[in-house]
């Protein structure tokens, strides 16, 4: 791979011809912040567990999950830290119950719990949401919430947002190659900020010149605007989207009247041996990984 | 004069989406050459230069660059000699002053502290940045920029410049300023590989010309040889300077047919009015 091409984090349409491609935007949203409202209903791991599963699926049949593996593979290590620090400090009104000792920490049965849970919420609520974005050109996107009456200028903040994302990342790049073309060595957190300074002042730079140019064309300006791209809702866009707002109906109301029996935190004993194991696999995982990206970053 | 400063074996590379951006390469620049690269945009220009200092790596052939395999060597230690200044000098600047921008790459190369303010001081000199030294980089103009971040390579005295589009978003003072420095700097005797769009700056500052053309090679000469070959120039919708444009019309015994400057054609144009 050139070392040019650099795509750190690749939250960026994914170009495809899956039936996730060519749904509407509007009914994938529904899906999107169902899977939100489901994962904050619950801290069931097994149902978050389910959402997560189903939507690693949903990647593979659209095609897109070799992006999202790139993704998982830079994201989920860090994310793990979540394990380590809920396993030390359980976010679960007390008492808590100890179950293992690592030197002066203490590992609480409640906090591997939560630790799980959380980590499951995570993946579960966000995972709908990066396959929207990477099955959807972002000017559909901007049609359609423009259709649904979505004000201008915040469906335009949402849609620049989404598209400085490529931008900045081809910027860091470059900059990367600047610097270590003046034999930047790039190791660890003291070698970004070479990096770091120019990227965001590009950026501001960039942004101040792209506001001058939209206000030169108009933008903010009073009345109906037209849009180039028209989409159009099919019988089956109709379909999933009104199977999306019942399943998310449904399923909440369902995790919600049975949050009892879905609480697991007391039934769930883990073994001493286990919870030292997970804790400190997370914990080696979060800190390699970390230190991994960080070399990368300025490696050839 | 040393022979063989860069030398392009068979050189082959090709983007990871498929694009094979260079193809076939055989080049060699001695030491001391000024050699301007030129074609369309997406010809390969760029990206056959960035294997110089080792920032792309070749998928096939070799590039060799003061003996060093560029394939086996890192960026870091290629900087040494190969000094590459980016065509927006934004992508460069971080410091908070001009001194602590040139410093970078010297304290990159673990000199000491004395040599360090020597190179500063140098590249200080050479540029007249004396008044700029405490500046903020991002508080000075866009052409004064420029000069920073070529300033900023110098200071590392490497053997090889690279500069990448360096009269972009300049006007004409700014050309010439280029212009100007490119000749006071061949004087130190580096090997200075210029790539532009700019044909009067490849003109008037390069000894030789390479012409690329959808990966390939299709020319290499004097600015005179290839601004007369006029199937390179067809091939590559390229157009040779105005005054030596005009030049090859006025067929007059006693003219220049191939002018690269204005002074060139002045006085023997003069002379039969």
């Amino acid at each position: 791979m050139a070392q040019m091409d650099y795509m750190p984090i690749p939250i960026v349409l994914i170009p495809g011809d899956s039936f996730f491609h060519r749904l509407h935007p509007i009914p994938k949203l529904i899906w999107s912040i169902g899977a939100v409202v489901l994962a904050f209903a619950t801290r069931n791991p097994l149902v978050l567990g389910v959402v997560f599963l189903g939507g690693l699926l949903l990647f593979v049949l659209s095609g897109t999950w070799r992006g999202y593996g790139r993704f998982i593979a830079i994201l989920f290590p860090i994310s793990l830290s979540l394990m380590v620090f809920q396993s030390l400090a359980p976010a679960f009104p007390p008492p808590w119950t100890p179950i293992a000792q690592i030197g002066p920490f203490t590992i609480y049965n409640e906090g591997v719990y939560s630790g799980l849970s959380l980590l499951a919420r995570a993946w579960a609520a966000s995972n709908l949401a990066i396959l929207m974005v990477m099955t959807t050109h972002p000017s559909d996107m901007f049609a359609a919430l423009q259709s649904i009456g979505m004000p201008y200028e915040l469906n335009f903040m949402l849609m620049a947002s989404l598209q400085l994302i490529p931008i900045v990342q081809r910027e860091f790049g470059i900059v990367v190659s600047a610097q270590r073309s003046r034999a930047m060595m790039a190791h660890g957190f003291a070698a970004l900020l070479p990096s770091m300074v120019p990227v965001f002042a590009g950026t501001i730079e960039r942004v101040q010149q792209l506001s001058m140019s939209l206000e030169s064309r108009g933008f903010g300006s009073k009345g109906e605007k037209t849009s180039l791209r028209k989409i159009r809702a099919s019988t089956t866009d109709w379909i999933v989207g009104i199977v999306g707002v019942c399943v998310t109906v449904l399923s909440s109301f369902l995790v919600i009247r049975y949050r009892h029996e879905l609480d697991w935190s007391k039934l769930i004993l883990m073994p001493p041996w286990l919870a030292v194991s997970i804790v400190l696999g997370c914990a080696g995982t979060f800190v390699v990984s970390t230190v991994v990206l960080m070399r990368r970053a300025g490696r050839e | 004069m040393v022979e063989n400063l860069i030398v392009c074996e068979h050189l082959w590379h090709t983007y990871a989406g498929g694009v094979t951006a260079v193809q076939d390469v055989n080049l060699k620049i001695d030491a001391g050459e000024v050699v301007g690269v030129i074609g369309q945009n997406g010809s390969g220009k760029t990206t056959l230069v960035k294997h110089f200092n080792g920032l792309l790596k070749p998928s096939q052939g070799k590039v060799e660059v003061s003996g060093l395999d560029v394939g086996t060597h890192s960026v870091n230690e290629l900087s040494r000699f190969v000094g590459y200044v980016f065509q927006n000098p934004n992508h460069q600047l971080f410091a908070t002053s001009v001194k602590e921008e040139l410093a970078f790459g010297l304290n990159n190369l673990g000199l000491s502290a004395a040599a360090v303010d020597e190179g500063v001081d140098r590249a200080v000199a050479f540029f007249g940045l004396d008044r700029y030294l405490t500046t903020h980089p991002y508080r000075l103009s866009f052409p004064l920029r420029k000069m920073v971040a070529l300033a900023a390579i110098y200071a590392m005295q490497p053997k090889v410049y690279i500069l990448d589009e360096p009269t972009t978003g300049q006007d004409h003072i700014g050309v010439t300023l280029v212009s100007n420095l490119i000749a006071k700097l061949r004087e130190q005797g580096p090997t200075i590989v210029v790539v532009s769009h700019d044909m009067r700056l490849q003109a008037e500052a390069t000894d030789r010309l390479i012409v690329m053309r959808r990966a390939e090679i299709i020319g290499d000469g004097t600015p005179k040889e290839i601004f007369s070959d006029h199937a390179v120039l067809e091939a590559t919708n390229l157009h040779p300077p105005q005054i030596t444009r005009l030049s090859q019309l006025i067929t007059k015994p006693g003219l220049p047919n191939t002018a690269l400057t204005v002074n060139e054609i002045a006085a023997p144009l003069a002379s039969t009015l």
